[in-house]
């Protein structure tokens, strides 16, 4: 489920109405590499995702991105909001206002609506992740040109943060990207058990456990097995030493 | 408290070589990493001769929602990091503290000015407060 928290994730305060740049602006809410593409794309890709870090990367940047939907969609309400039918005309946004009015509606900047051809899903974590990282690299790349069509400070602010979140994105994705590159290279798609509750037990953090193995390692394994209801030890085990040498280094 | 964080034994936090761990992070302040939308320093990229917009707060109102703002970007940019991440323990730590604090923050702001999520603990009004002042995209509050 989700919640809503009444606030802005960054500030929007646009004081001087822009017809024009209200007009290029609407495609980072319903353009192909907009906010709104970003949401669905990988909140719908994070079912797929073979482990909870992927899990949970695509939810929190999945619902990091619908804040930034809220964000632009701010400031298209604030450019238009004092605007004139006179003003509306003259910068062709008439055909807009033919259907909408001042209401909102995803477009491209060409007027296109939105669509979820947009976006992919494959079932392959490192398709998908590909598209994920090509997505904020389009979409910093888009945010840039608007920065360029634009002197108005109060827009230019929330456009620059917008930019730079796309950069970290896009940074946690690849990271995301070459974790599982590595993993499932032996061409699975999904992670066996083992490999799952490997993760879960932050197991790939511990040292060597081979020269290592001390009683007090192993009733501190075995409590934490208890305490996570996994009793099946001996399968962990011959996991952990079969893949000593690739995880446990 | 409830902390994410499982190595409650010294003895095995000690004993890990977090080598999943990307070392040597350099953060931003809360307040800078805010205003750059980006808390670590080695990610930051300017555009052009950009510099970020300085943001004021006017009001106490303004003031309140902008700190809260802050920590709770830094704790959600660790969140973030913590995904990719999980067992990088000091990581763990800093987002417990603005994680903290943020929950703080937020409870402050929403006793004197109302709820920012339904579920608030601060609903306790004669009238329904949650549909009550503006709502974000026509806040002038927005800093």
């Amino acid at each position: 489920m989700f919640k809503y928290c009444k606030k802005l994730q960054f500030p929007v305060n646009i004081k001087k109405k822009d017809l024009r740049m209200a007009k290029y602006l609407v495609t980072q809410y319903g353009g192909s590499n907009g906010e709104l593409a970003a949401a669905l794309r990988y909140l719908n890709q994070r079912f797929t995702m073979p482990d909870d870090r992927g899990k949970a990367l695509l939810t929190d940047i999945g619902t990091e991105e619908l804040a930034h939907v809220e964000m632009i969609s701010t400031m298209i309400y604030q450019l238009m909001k004092d605007a004139t039918l006179d003003e509306i005309q003259k910068a062709g946004l008439d055909t807009h206002y033919a259907e909408h009015a001042k209401a909102l509606y995803p477009t491209d900047a060409s007027g296109v609506p939105f669509t979820v051809a947009y976006f992919a899903t494959t079932g392959d974590p490192l398709a998908d992740i590909s598209e994920d990282m090509a997505a904020e690299q389009k979409a910093r790349a888009v945010y840039e040109n608007l920065i360029d069509l634009t002197d108005d400070p109060d827009v230019i602010g929330p456009l620059l943060w917008l930019r730079q979140r796309e950069i970290v994105h896009y940074t946690r994705f690849k990271e995301l990207f070459e974790y599982y590159e590595k993993k499932l290279k032996k061409g699975n798609n999904e992670f066996s058990a083992a490999d799952q509750m490997e993760d879960k037990m932050n197991m790939n953090n511990m040292p060597n456990m081979n020269s290592n193995w001390t009683t007090e390692a192993n009733n501190w394994n075995n409590d934490l097995m208890e305490s996570m209801n996994y009793n099946n030890n001996n399968y962990l085990l011959e996991k952990m030493h079969a893949d000593n040498n690739e995880w446990f280094m | 408290m409830n902390r994410y964080n499982y190595f409650n034994n010294n003895w095995v936090r000690n004993m890990q070589t977090n080598n999943f761990v990307k070392p040597n992070q350099s953060l931003y302040s809360p307040k800078e990493a805010f205003e750059k939308g980006n808390l670590f320093a080695d990610l930051y990229s300017q555009y052009k001769n950009y510099k970020p917009i300085t943001l004021k707060a006017n009001t106490e109102r303004e003031k309140m929602l902008l700190e809260l703002s802050q920590i709770a970007f830094a704790a959600h940019e660790l969140n973030l990091y913590l995904d990719v991440y999980p067992n990088d323990s000091s990581m763990i730590a800093l987002f417990n503290d603005y994680r903290d604090r943020a929950n703080q923050l937020e409870k402050n702001y929403e006793q004197k000015y109302g709820p920012l999520t339904v579920d608030s603990e601060n609903q306790e009004t004669n009238y329904f407060a949650w549909e009550s002042g503006s709502w974000p995209w026509e806040r002038d509050f927005n800093v």
